[in-house]
C-alpha cells in the first residue's frame, strides 16, 4: 500500500538539495529541518485541471464552487526615504465581501515585508515559509538575507508549483546593505525589481495616482499620504478592494506600521479637504482664480482656431 | 483596437480627448486617426468601438463578469470599425436634418436623449451599433457645459469628467483626485496632460492623443 | 360652374379654387366662437359654448378645450369629432418627441405637424378635409408665450390676439381696438369677456355658457445649493401650468368684471 501511495505521490516539488535527506521528523510537509518536502497536491493526474473544476483560480469557470479571493489592491514604493507599503483589507469570493480586515502586508522580518495579492492562503503559507528560510539563512551566513534573495527564493518555490494553481501576486519589500528595494514576484514565474509597483484588481486605479503625485525626492509624510491616497482611489473605483488601509514604511532599521484606517472615510475626508481649498483660495483675495476684482493675468491655454474635419 | 478617450467639464466649457489609433486586432494601421466628430457648432462626440479581444475579456473579468461574448465580439474588429463611424456620420445627418427642418439646433441635452434613444433602439436590433460614446456640448441657452457618457446599451449618463475604453483603469482616479467643481480651464487642460501622460507610461498600448475645446465660441483644437 | 369641381378636394376649380376646403372653413365660421389673447404673463383662450341643455348630462369638463402636452392646449372651432383625431394625432407627435429628445416638443413644431396631416386630406383622394380650425395657446423655451391658429387648409398663423368661428371678424375688429402690448393676463381674461359678450347673441353671460383656459408660468423656486457633484445640476427651469376653469371660475370673473350689470343698466 505504501508503496503504491510513493509511486502516485507526486515527486517532492520544492526541495532544498543540501538538505533533503537530513531529518526524519517534522510536521505537516515540513521535514525536521523546516524545509517543505512537496506540497500535498491532489492525487490527480492533471492538478491543475481539477482545482478549475471546483475553483475559478485557473479558470474563468462560473461553475466553479470555490470563488477565491482575487480582488485587492496592494502598492508599494521606493523613494528617498525608504519604501512606502500601503493595502487594502477587503478579501471577496466571488461577488461576496468574505473580509474587511484582511492583513495583507505579511511581516516576514523586522527589515522585510511581502504583500499579499490572489489567493490569501497560498500568501500566508508561501511567506510565512519564506520568512522561515530568510531566518534561517540569516543563521547560517551571520548575515541578514537581501531583498533580491529572498525574492527569488520565493520566486523560485512558485515556479516549481507553475501551472499547479498558485495564485499569488506579491512585492517583497526591505532594506539591505543596498538600501530600500522592492521586487514583484509572481505565481506565473515573473520577478521583477523595480521603484514603483501596485498588484491586484484596483492597481490601475492605483497607478493613476500613484504615478501623478510619484517622485523620488517625495518628503516622508508626502510619501506616507501618497500611499493612503492611492489606495483610497482604488478603494473607491474598485468594487473588489475597500474597507480599510494599512500603511507601513520601510526605513534602514526596519519598518514601521502607520496605523490603520477606513477607506470610506478618508475618501470624504479628502473631497472635504478639496471644498474646503476651494473656499480658501476664494476667500484670499488676489491669488487663485476665485479672487473678486481685478483678475491676475494668466497664462491661457493655447488655442488653435482650426476647424476639426480631415 | 483598443481605444481610449476623456472628458471634462468645467464651468463653461468641456474637454475632449481621444486617441488616434485604428487597426485590426494587434495591429495598429494608423496613428493620426481623428475620433472626435464635431456635430454642430457648439457640440462634438468622441467615439470608439467596443474594444478588442484582449480589452473586453479583462473588462469583463474586472466587471466581475462572466460571459465572454465581447470577446466573440472582438474577432470582428473589422465590423466594428466600420460600425462607429458609420454610427456617428448618422447622427451628425440627423441632427443636420432637425436643424434644417425646423431651423433651430438641438441643445446638447435633447441631442444626447436623441443619441441615447438611437442606440437604445440599435441595441434591440438584428444589427446594434457597437460605439462607446463620449457628447460633449456647450449650451447657449443656459450657459452651461455638459459631458453626457453613453454606451452600446444605451445607457446614458451625465457625467462632470469621464473616461472611456482603456482610459477608465488607469486615468479615472487621477481625475478623481485632480477635478473639482468649477476647474479652470488651465487646470482642466493640466489634467487632461496628467491623464494622457498615465496612459502613455501605464498602458502597453502606443497611443497618440487629439484634443478639442467646446465653450461658447465652439469647437477648437486643443494642442496638447 | 362649380359643381363640377367643388365635389373633389384634389381637383382645382378653373379659377384656381378648392371649393371642399372652402366650405369646411365656411362650416367653421357657423361654430361656436373661440378667442385667444396673449398675455405678457400667460395666453388665454375662451370659447362660447354652443350647445347647452339642463338636460345634458356632462362631467363640467371642458367640450372645445383640449391639453395638447404639459406646454400646450388648444381651442376648437368646428366638428369636434375631427378635432379629436387631430388632438389625438398632436397627443401622440408631443410625448413621442418627449421620449426622444427627453425636452417638451416646441410649440410650432407641433402645430405644423397638425397642419401637415390637415393638408393631407386637401390633396389626397376620395378623403374630406378636417372641418375644424383651432387656437393653440403654448409656451416654449425660445419664444415664451405663443398664439397660433390653424384652419382646414393647413395653414397656421401666429398671433397676439384672435378669434376663430362664428362673428369672427367683429370679434377681431373688438380685439384689434382693445388689445395692448403689456396686457397681464388678468387683464387679458377680461378683455376676452368683454369681447365675447359682444360677439355671442346671448344676452346673459354665464359660466354655462363659456369655456375658459389660461397657460401661464409658476415661477421656479431657486435652485437649492447644490452639494456634490455639481455638473449633474440642471437648470432651474420655471414650470409651465395650464388650467381649464370650473364653471365657477368663469361666473367669478364675469361678477367682477360687472359687464353684465352695464349691460342689464344699458337695457
Amino acid at each position: 500500500m505504501e508503496a503504491l501511495v510513493q509511486r502516485l505521490a507526486p515527486p517532492p516539488a520544492h526541495v532544498d538539495p543540501d538538505e533533503y535527506d537530513l531529518g526524519a521528523d517534522g510536521e505537516g510537509n515540513l521535514n525536521a529541518l523546516g524545509v517543505v518536502r512537496g506540497m500535498q497536491v491532489p492525487r490527480v493526474p492533471d492538478p491543475a485541471a481539477f482545482l478549475s473544476t471546483y475553483t475559478n483560480s485557473m479558470s474563468q469557470n462560473p461553475q466553479a464552487k470555490i470563488k477565491l479571493e482575487h480582488g485587492t489592491t496592494t502598492l508599494a514604493f521606493r523613494f528617498r526615504g525608504g519604501i512606502i507599503v500601503s493595502v487594502d483589507s477587503r478579501a471577496t469570493a466571488g461577488s461576496y465581501i468574505a473580509s474587511g480586515t484582511v492583513k495583507k502586508v505579511i511581516e516576514i522580518n523586522k527589515y522585510l515585508l511581502g504583500t499579499m495579492a490572489g489567493g490569501a492562503a497560498d500568501c500566508q503559507y508561501w511567506e510565512t515559509y519564506l520568512g522561515m528560510r530568510c531566518r534561517m539563512h540569516e543563521l547560517r551566513n551571520k548575515e541578514r538575507i537581501s531583498v533580491a534573495a529572498a525574492s527569488k527564493l520565493l520566486a523560485n518555490i512558485v515556479y516549481e508549483y507553475k501551472g499547479q494553481g498558485l495564485s499569488m501576486g506579491t512585492m517583497i519589500c526591505g532594506w539591505d546593505k543596498t538600501g530600500p528595494a522592492i521586487f514583484y514576484v509572481d505565481s506565473e514565474g515573473t520577478r521583477l525589481k523595480g521603484d514603483v509597483f501596485a498588484v491586484g484588481s484596483g492597481a490601475t486605479f492605483a497607478y493613476g495616482v500613484l504615478d501623478q503625485g510619484y517622485s523620488w525626492d517625495l518628503s516622508d509624510e508626502d510619501a506616507q499620504e501618497l500611499g493612503r491616497r492611492a489606495i483610497v482611489a482604488a478603494g473607491h473605483r474598485d468594487a473588489y478592494s475597500g474597507n480599510t488601509n494599512n500603511l507601513f514604511h520601510v526605513r534602514e532599521d526596519g519598518w514601521e506600521f502607520l496605523g490603520n484606517k477606513d477607506i470610506s472615510e478618508l475618501w470624504y475626508k479628502y473631497e472635504q479637504e478639496k471644498r474646503d481649498a476651494r473656499v480658501a483660495a476664494a476667500a484670499q483675495p488676489g491669488s487663485g482664480e476665485g479672487a473678486q476684482g481685478e483678475n491676475p493675468a494668466r497664462p491661457t491655454t493655447e488655442v488653435q482656431s482650426v476647424p476639426m474635419e480631415e | 483596437m483598443a481605444d481610449c478617450s476623456f472628458g471634462i467639464t468645467g464651468k463653461d466649457f468641456v474637454l475632449l480627448a481621444s486617441d488616434q489609433s485604428a487597426g485590426r486586432s494587434i495591429i495598429k494601421m494608423k496613428s493620426d486617426e481623428n475620433k472626435i466628430r464635431t456635430l454642430s457648432p457648439g457640440l462634438a462626440l468622441a467615439f470608439g468601438g467596443e474594444p478588442g479581444e484582449f480589452t473586453s475579456l479583462g473588462k469583463r473579468r474586472l466587471m466581475g463578469g462572466t460571459s465572454n461574448e465581447l470577446a466573440k465580439r472582438g474577432g470582428e474588429s473589422d465590423m466594428i470599425k466600420r460600425d462607429t463611424n458609420n454610427f456617428v456620420d448618422y447622427v451628425e445627418r440627423n441632427l443636420r436634418l432637425y436643424q434644417i427642418r425646423n431651423n433651430t439646433e438641438l441643445l446638447p441635452a435633447p441631442a444626447s436623449a436623441f443619441i441615447r434613444k438611437e442606440l437604445a433602439n440599435s441595441i434591440r436590433s438584428r444589427s446594434p451599433y457597437a460605439v462607446n460614446l463620449l457628447l460633449g456640448g456647450y449650451d447657449k441657452v443656459h450657459s452651461e457645459a455638459h459631458l453626457y457618457s453613453i454606451d452600446l446599451y444605451g445607457t446614458k449618463a451625465i457625467l462632470p469628467y469621464a473616461a472611456q475604453g482603456l482610459g477608465i483603469y488607469v486615468a479615472l482616479s487621477t481625475m478623481d483626485k485632480y477635478w473639482y467643481p468649477d476647474i479652470t480651464r488651465d487646470e482642466a487642460v493640466e489634467l487632461l496632460k496628467k491623464c494622457v501622460a498615465e496612459v502613455k507610461l501605464r498602458l502597453a498600448y502606443q497611443f497618440t492623443f487629439n484634443a478639442i475645446v467646446i465653450d461658447k465660441e465652439g469647437v477648437k483644437n486643443l494642442p496638447l | 360652374m362649380s359643381r363640377r369641381y367643388d365635389s373633389r378636394t384634389t381637383i382645382f376649380s378653373p379659377e384656381g379654387r378648392l371649393y371642399q376646403v372652402e366650405y369646411a372653413q365656411e362650416a367653421i365660421s357657423l361654430a361656436g366662437t373661440a378667442i385667444g389673447i396673449l398675455a405678457k404673463d400667460g395666453v388665454v383662450l375662451a370659447c362660447e359654448k354652443k350647445f347647452t341643455s339642463k338636460l345634458l348630462d356632462d362631467d363640467g369638463s371642458a367640450e372645445k378645450l383640449y391639453a395638447l402636452n404639459d406646454n400646450m392646449i388648444a381651442a376648437v372651432a368646428g366638428m369636434t369629432a375631427d378635432a379629436s383625431i387631430l388632438v389625438n394625432h398632436a397627443r401622440y407627435a408631443a410625448q413621442k418627441y418627449l421620449k426622444t429628445y427627453n425636452e417638451q416638443m416646441p410649440c410650432e413644431m407641433l402645430i405644423k405637424r397638425v397642419c401637415d396631416i390637415k393638408q393631407g386630406y386637401t390633396q389626397h383622394g376620395g378623403l374630406r378635409p378636417f372641418g375644424v380650425s383651432f387656437l393653440y395657446a403654448g409656451y416654449d423655451d425660445k419664444y415664451q408665450f405663443q398664439l397660433f391658429t390653424s384652419n382646414p387648409s393647413g395653414n397656421y398663423s401666429g398671433w397676439r390676439a384672435t378669434s376663430i368661428g362664428a362673428n369672427n371678424s367683429a370679434a377681431q375688429t373688438l380685439l384689434k381696438k382693445d388689445y395692448k402690448d403689456d396686457l397681464s393676463l388678468e387683464e387679458a381674461c377680461q378683455l376676452a369677456v368683454k369681447v365675447l359678450l359682444k360677439t355671442m347673441d346671448s344676452q346673459n353671460l354665464n359660466g354655462e355658457k363659456l369655456e375658459f383656459a389660461t397657460l401661464s408660468l409658476n415661477k421656479a423656486e431657486s435652485a437649492p445649493e447644490s452639494t456634490g457633484n455639481e455638473a449633474t445640476r440642471g437648470p432651474a427651469t420655471d414650470e409651465v401650468t395650464h388650467r381649464i376653469w370650473r364653471e365657477q371660475e368663469i361666473d367669478e370673473l364675469i361678477k367682477k368684471l360687472g359687464v353684465l350689470d352695464e349691460k342689464k343698466e344699458e337695457e
